[in-house]
């Protein structure tokens, strides 16, 4: 029984309620694409999940009822635009799985995120599919459409907000107007945000990491703007756009992946905050959490190691 | 209310309460099948034989070693076997057993008495009198007493045990409930022995009834009565030392070095028994709970009795039952309810038999360091325990792992972490004992390639010095030769000469 009284599986599907207020301010903004990506990552991760279950001989049930497949992909999915092609997200899940989890013995040995290893990998392989967002609502047809690519309609898409705030940024933009176009993506992050304070809530993720996360972005953009004349993104901006609170709460926290020691998980927290805004400011692509993640992931043997609560009775 | 706590822990309420935890008289059995080999120390040697007739209290074993242990016969009767039988242990080995077929009479050996009031004797004479009586601490670890006691010499703080380790049990509960008048005399004969100037009975807040009882005959004014918050692993020695006093034993240290000895109340009530009573330790109270019976109770039972005989009348259900001795966090589990009740046999679980849940992979959700009481990593220890990296499981204080199962307890995959630490420990033991044998062996062998070479270079030296010796005798002989040879020529010349004047 876990301090919650939730079995690993309750507690996987939990976090999965948990995103259900974000995808939803998602869905407000973007429409169905986020859900059509959501339903094929999910198919894709339990057909890929199974397979491979099956190869190595274990229990096919036993593992896809865990709802970590399920939760990869959806995290996955979220993470990528929503009118991406539907390959895709396929392709990406299918990564996620293979090298992200199975290949290191399954649930619990992955040293990675498997999500964001998925997303990295995505990113680097297709970069044109994977900065491209839609500006407006799209209906069901709409998604569909332009997942499947039946019907090659421009002018709906537009770079990644943040990407786009970049740009903008360079090009000598006012930032207020930057500000009002960017109430959907604050929205998207006050959604996850609340589903992380439920989780906290429950008792399903400690306190230390999206704290140690959101310092750690806070502090590095603070001395960015105040040390860097070249213009940047508002430090407040920094928390409420992109992929912040969703990789403060539900990325960052993925304990099979994280430091598991309290004062770890503030150094690790803290450290992806700072590498997520270095990668903002100076990196070459649009949002830094993917990076930031997967390079904290394998400092964590150390980060545990030194950072061992002291034992009872040593000094 | 104590000031101190330490981290960790779970609060586990009792899983089937009764209004009042009383105790029955097990009747006597039919057959008593005493265990030689307690959990410390080494096996008592038999001084009966097979077909003597025995009285109950009578030595039936003793041992020589170092931690000696008395056995006595726990009923009147005939000795029908001296032989291995299997013991509650969870390796499940066999271990010498003396049984006895019961007469029904009960007849007591003539104990000898002690005469003086326990003031009146020394404290070795106290101590000694425990250990004639065979007490080993009843709270489950079954420690010699009389060996924890000549440890804690000089001691200033006697500590009661009273907690009640571990959920499910009531056996201590019920003791102070009905025995409060001599578990306060006990104390005092301990505090005699160990010549500790005060003492603290610690009792859970759960067991308002018994602290009542406790205070209502406590008349000493060395001696209070805390309660401390119900939290299991509390009864844990040193973390009960640190909820009352505050102190921290560090690993491999021993309270008795801290001027603290610490005992359970069970124990303290045989020595009452005894020192006052002069009644060797033959019985003891044993409670039988879990959920496959209808009445959770206790049961003073003699020792050797078996477990089935107790069950028996606490109404359990036709289902298979699953037993376990001790609690449902430490103890042991059990084939068949045919095994004997033994000095520490505090609890006899019987539950119904289910399936076991599924285990899981390890999520590192670190629930398990939260409630860990020695403050330890369990899912990094987990990590190389089950891949047998003993050394890296070291430097996360594997030897520091209690094996409390506050960690299986709350883990959400269900993983019998103590399990594997258990293990683990066992492991280093087993590689550590190689490397010893190793070393042994490679120093044996590299002391006898010294004293082959040694012997050589001796040898060599030796002859070297005959040889020289040789040598010089030969030259001296030479020497000797020739000067002989000289004066022969020298006397043939003289001969020649003469010869040659007379001529």
């Amino acid at each position: 029984m876990h301090s919650t009284g939730l079995n690993t599986n309750q507690i996987m599907r939990q976090v999965i309620y948990a995103l259900i207020l974000g995808v939803g301010a998602s869905y407000v903004f973007f429409g169905w694409g986020v859900l059509l990506q959501i339903v094929l990552g999910v198919l894709s991760a339990l057909v890929v999940e199974s397979v491979f279950v099956a190869l190595r001989g274990r229990n096919v049930m036993d593992s896809i009822t865990d709802g970590s497949a399920v939760l990869t992909a959806i995290l996955l999915a979220i993470s990528i635009p929503t009118i991406a092609p539907w390959w895709i997200v396929v392709v990406g899940v299918a990564f996620a799985i293979v090298f992200g989890k199975q290949l290191y013995g399954g649930l619990g040995n992955n040293p990675f995120n498997p999500a964001m290893l998925g997303y990295a990998f995505l990113l680097i392989s297709y970069p044109l599919q994977m900065t491209t967002w839609p500006v407006d609502f799209l209906s069901f047809s709409q998604a569909v459409d332009e997942v499947f690519n039946l019907l090659n309609f421009d002018g709906i898409s537009g770079a990644t907000r943040l990407d786009d705030v970049k740009t903008s940024l360079s090009l000598g933009s006012d930032i207020a107007t930057l500000q009002v176009r960017s109430i959907s993506q604050a929205w998207i992050n006050i959604g996850f945000l609340a589903g992380g304070v439920y989780l906290l809530a429950r008792k399903i993720i400690f306190w230390h990491i999206p704290v140690a996360v959101l310092s750690g972005i806070l502090v590095m953009a603070l001395l960015i703007s105040m040390f860097d004349s070249q213009q940047h993104l508002p430090v407040q901006n920094h928390l409420i756009l992109g992929g912040t609170m969703l990789g403060a709460f539900f990325i960052a926290t993925d304990p099979v992946s994280a430091s598991t020691t309290p004062k770890g998980r503030l150094i690790y927290g803290f450290l992806i905050g700072v590498l997520i805004v270095i990668i903002r400011a100076y990196g070459g692509y649009p949002d830094g959490v993917a990076f930031a993640v997967l390079l904290m992931n394998m400092t964590v043997p150390l980060i545990d190691y030194y950072t061992q609560p002291k034992a009872f009775g040593r000094s | 209310m104590a000031n101190y706590t330490f981290k960790g822990g779970i609060h586990i309420p009792n899983p089937y309460p009764v209004e009042r935890p009383e105790i029955k008289q097990a009747p006597l059995p039919e057959q008593a099948v005493l265990l030689l080999q307690q959990r410390v120390g080494g096996e008592a040697k038999p001084c009966v034989e097979i077909g003597e007739r025995v009285l109950t209290g009578q030595i039936i074993a003793q041992t020589t070693g170092s931690l000696p242990t008395n056995v006595h016969a726990s009923i009147s009767g005939v000795i029908s076997a001296i032989e291995k039988r299997p013991i509650p242990h969870p390796s499940g080995i066999d271990a010498m057993c003396i049984v006895i077929d019961s007469d029904g009479k009960d007849e007591w050996a003539n104990i000898k008495r002690c005469d003086k009031d326990f003031l009146n004797c020394s404290a070795e004479e106290v101590t000694q009198q425990i250990r004639e009586a065979g007490i080993v601490g009843m709270g489950g670890a079954g420690f010699p007493t009389h060996a924890k006691i000549t440890n804690a010499e000089g001691a200033h703080t006697l500590i009661v045990n009273a907690t009640e380790c571990e959920p499910g049990i009531m056996c201590d509960d019920s003791l102070m409930q009905e025995y409060p008048r001599e578990i306060v005399r006990g104390i005092e004969v301990l505090m005699h022995a160990c010549g500790a100037k005060k003492a603290i009975i610690a009792i859970e807040d759960d067991k308002p009834e018994a602290l009542n009882s406790l205070l209502m005959y406590n008349f000493n004014d060395r001696i209070s009565v805390e309660q401390i918050p119900t939290k299991y692993t509390s009864g844990a020695e040193k973390l009960l030392i640190k909820t009352l006093l505050g102190v921290e034993i560090p690993p491999g240290a021993y309270a008795s070095e801290h001027g603290i000895l610490c005992q359970n109340v069970g124990t303290v009530k045989a020595i009452y028994d005894a020192v006052i009573d002069s009644k060797p330790l033959i019985s003891r109270v044993v409670t039988v709970t879990g959920s496959a019976v209808k009445s959770p109770r206790n049961y003073e039972a003699r020792l050797g009795t078996s477990f089935a005989t107790v069950v028996k009348y606490s109404e359990p259900n036709d289902q298979e039952h699953h037993i376990r001795m001790g609690g449902m966090m430490m103890g042991v589990d059990i084939p068949n309810p045919d095994y004997s009740i033994c000095k520490i046999t505090n609890c006899i679980f019987v539950n119904n038999k289910e399936s076991k849940p599924v285990v899981k992979e390890c999520i590192r959700c670190s629930s398990c360091a939260t409630v860990c009481p020695a403050n330890l990593l369990p899912q990094q220890l987990y990590w190389h325990a089950k891949s047998e990296n003993i050394k890296k499981a070291l430097d996360y204080h594997l030897m520091d792992c209690i094996e409390c199962g506050c960690c299986n307890y709350v883990c959400p995959s269900n993983i019998p972490l103590a399990e594997y630490f258990t293990f683990a420990k066992a492991l280093d033991r087993k590689l550590k004992f190689e490397e010893q044998k190793t070393d042994q062996s490679r120093e044996r062998f590299e002391f006898r390639e010294y004293r082959l070479e040694r012997n050589k270079k001796e040898r060599a030296e030796m002859m070297a010095a005959k040889k020289k010796a040789l040598k010089e005798k030969m030259a001296k002989d030479k020497e000797k030769n020739q000067e002989q040879e000289d004066k022969i020529a020298q006397a043939m010349a003289r001969v020649k000469k003469s010869k040659e004047d007379n001529a």
